[in-house]
This record gives structure tokens, C-alpha cells and sequence, in this order.
């Protein structure tokens, strides 16, 4: 997969100053672009190009985030960085106290290139505890955590059928896996896609 | 070990931001997000009695935490090693579940990645994807 090869030294060289233009690396299917990312990570060590934490302070396009560990992490986000906040959106839209996780190449002076950035992402596996008008009570880990509708964007994945807008058969009681987004410092979050069980 | 086919999705472990604040070290007590680990439904017996991979017709092995799998994902040939460190995913609540890529098919849930992990072969916004898991 030479293209996606490609993709992480363009990234790296748009990073450093060079010029990139983002229709070039756009035309990426999402699955396509992670085929070659097999990078030599021995299996249970930390990986090296893949951040999470919070964002704690916005310079330009350089992320300053908190790792949850308290490690401090610079990320710069370049012409080609694919930036996720309940669907795939642009770099205004990132805020500080904004959570995230992110993937790229390390520059030489430790700073992540950010090929993908996702933003408050949440993917929670949970139990309906209530139903009410455009969003959910979910059980979760002993927690209660509100799951907003979002009209035109969330969807639901009934036992592997295609995704669809209609969410009105999910049930109290229900074992469900919620990908969405997290609404910084509250128990809230905006629903992206419900996978439902039988 | 024969590779299996399933499905593959993600979990947070670890310290961490949100929801995913109280998710703790795992049932090993060492995952943590930002390392290439898994959850498999069958590390203990107290593990299996909550997962229950053979409500499904699923025989899936006894692997204790450490142990290294190998998930490709069906989508794109993407392949990440890692070690197990929690009990799950919980695969009897959604036994029969089928995801597809074109014709490249998965049912039923059979290995969690932490978000270092799967973001390493697909993309964290789409939560599910068919997958082969093996040990070499």
C-alpha cells in the first residue's frame, strides 16, 4: 500500500514546513488509510505515535494535551490530520478541556504529527436504563450517563443490519455499545451510532 | 491455535478522560489505553461465566493475561499484536451479530482493542469491524 506509506512522510514533511495539500491525502477511504500502519510495536507496550489526553492549551496548530497519566504531549496538526468530533470535522472546532486521542509520526523533537485526531470519542458499553425524548439513560461501569439524539447524525446498528436514523426501537433493558461524544466535565454525550443486540 | 473470524471493536482502560475515568486496570490490572493489549472473553473461569462465547457456538481457548493474539482486520489486511489484559468482550448479548466489508464478513464478538491498538488498523469512529484473530 505505497499510497498510505506515502501519506505518514507527507505528513511528516507538512509538519516540518513542507507544502502538503490536503486533496492529495483526502482521497483516502478511512480503511485504507490504517492498511499499512503495522508499525513494530512489541504487543502490551505503549505505543509511541498514539497520544490520549486533554487538551490544555491551543497554540496555532500545536495541541498542548494532558495525558491521563500526566505526561504532556504536543501534537501539531497539519493540512492532511483527519480531526473526528461526532463526525469527521475541521481544527476551529477543537476547544481546550476537549479530550482526545490521537495518531501520527513522532517529529525529531518528540512532537506527534497528528494523522488522526478523535475528539471526545467515547465507545461505551452500556445498558438502557430509561428512554426519553431524543436521548437515553444508559447504565454504565455503575454510572449514569445521558446519551443525547442528535437529529441527522446519530444512528442505530440493530444486530448488524445497516445503520439507520430510527432509534425507536432500542428498549429499557438492552445491552448497547454507544459510539459518540463526550460533552467535556458532565455525564453527557451525543450519540453517533448505537449498536443494539437482538 | 486456528485463526477465528469475528468482530472487533475497542474499549479504555487505564487512567483516563470522561466515562472511561472509572474503567480502571482490567481484570490483569495493567491495560491501559495507550499500550497494544486486548480483552478476550475467555481468561478465567469467572471471565467466561460473564462472556459466554458458547451461547454463541463459539469455542474460544483459555488464555491467561499476557498471552499475545494477532488481529487482522478484514477490512484492509491491517494486522496489530497484543497481549491480553481484561476479560470481554461480552459476547453472548450480541451473538449472531454480522459486520461487513463488502465480502469480508464477521460474526459475533470475539476481541476488544485498546484505542493504541485498534486505531493502529482502523479507525476509532467506526466502533465495529470484521476481524481474524491468531497467535502468530
Amino acid at each position: 500500500m505505497p499510497q498510505t506509506l506515502d501519506r505518514r512522510r507527507l505528513l511528516a514533511t507538512a509538519a516540518l514546513g513542507g507544502v502538503v495539500g490536503a486533496t492529495g491525502l483526502g482521497s483516502l477511504a478511512p480503511d485504507a488509510a490504517f492498511a499499512a500502519e503495522a508499525a513494530a510495536i512489541e504487543p502490551g507496550a505503549p505505543d509511541p505515535n498514539f497520544v490520549e489526553g486533554r487538551i490544555s492549551k491551543i497554540s496555532g496548530h500545536l495541541l498542548l494535551v494532558l495525558g491521563s497519566d500526566t505526561v504532556l504531549h504536543s501534537i501539531r496538526i497539519t493540512d492532511g490530520t483527519s480531526i473526528w468530533k461526532l463526525h469527521p470535522t475541521t481544527f476551529d472546532q477543537v476547544a481546550i478541556g476537549d479530550g482526545l486521542y490521537a495518531r501520527g509520526v513522532r517529529l525529531p523533537d518528540g512532537t506527534l504529527a497528528a494523522d488522526s485526531v478523535w475528539v471526545n470519542i467515547v465507545n461505551l458499553h452500556a445498558h438502557i436504563a430509561a428512554v426519553g425524548r431524543n436521548l437515553l439513560h444508559l447504565d454504565h461501569k455503575g454510572q449514569r450517563i445521558v446519551a443525547h439524539v442528535v437529529q441527522g447524525r446519530s444512528a442505530a446498528v440493530y444486530n448488524g443490519t445497516p445503520a439507520v436514523s430510527d432509534l425507536s426501537l432500542l428498549r429499557v433493558g438492552r445491552h448497547v455499545q454507544v459510539l459518540g461524544a463526550w460533552h467535556p466535565d458532565t455525564n453527557e454525550i451525543d450519540i453517533a451510532t448505537v449498536y443494539a443486540a437482538a | 491455535m486456528a485463526a477465528i473470524q469475528g468482530e472487533v471493536s475497542w474499549f479504555c482502560c487505564g487512567t483516563a478522560w470522561g466515562p472511561c475515568g472509572t474503567a480502571g486496570g482490567g481484570a490483569c490490572g495493567t491495560c491501559k489505553s495507550g499500550n497494544y493489549q486486548h480483552a478476550w472473553p475467555n481468561t478465567s473461569d469467572a471471565c467466561y461465566a460473564i462472556t459466554h462465547p458458547d451461547t454463541c457456538g463459539l469455542s474460544m481457548s483459555r488464555r491467561g493475561c499476557g498471552f499475545r493474539h494477532y488481529t487482522t482486520n478484514l477490512c484492509n489486511g491491517a494486522r496489530v499484536g497484543t497481549t491480553i489484559a481484561d476479560c470481554g468482550p461480552q459476547t453472548d448479548l450480541f451473538c449472531g451479530e454480522r459486520t461487513c466489508c463488502g465480502s469480508a464478513c464477521g460474526s459475533n464478538r470475539i476481541i476488544d482493542l485498546t484505542p493504541a491498538a485498534f486505531s493502529a488498523i482502523g479507525s476509532l469512529s467506526v466502533g465495529l469491524r470484521p476481524c481474524s484473530v491468531d497467535t502468530v
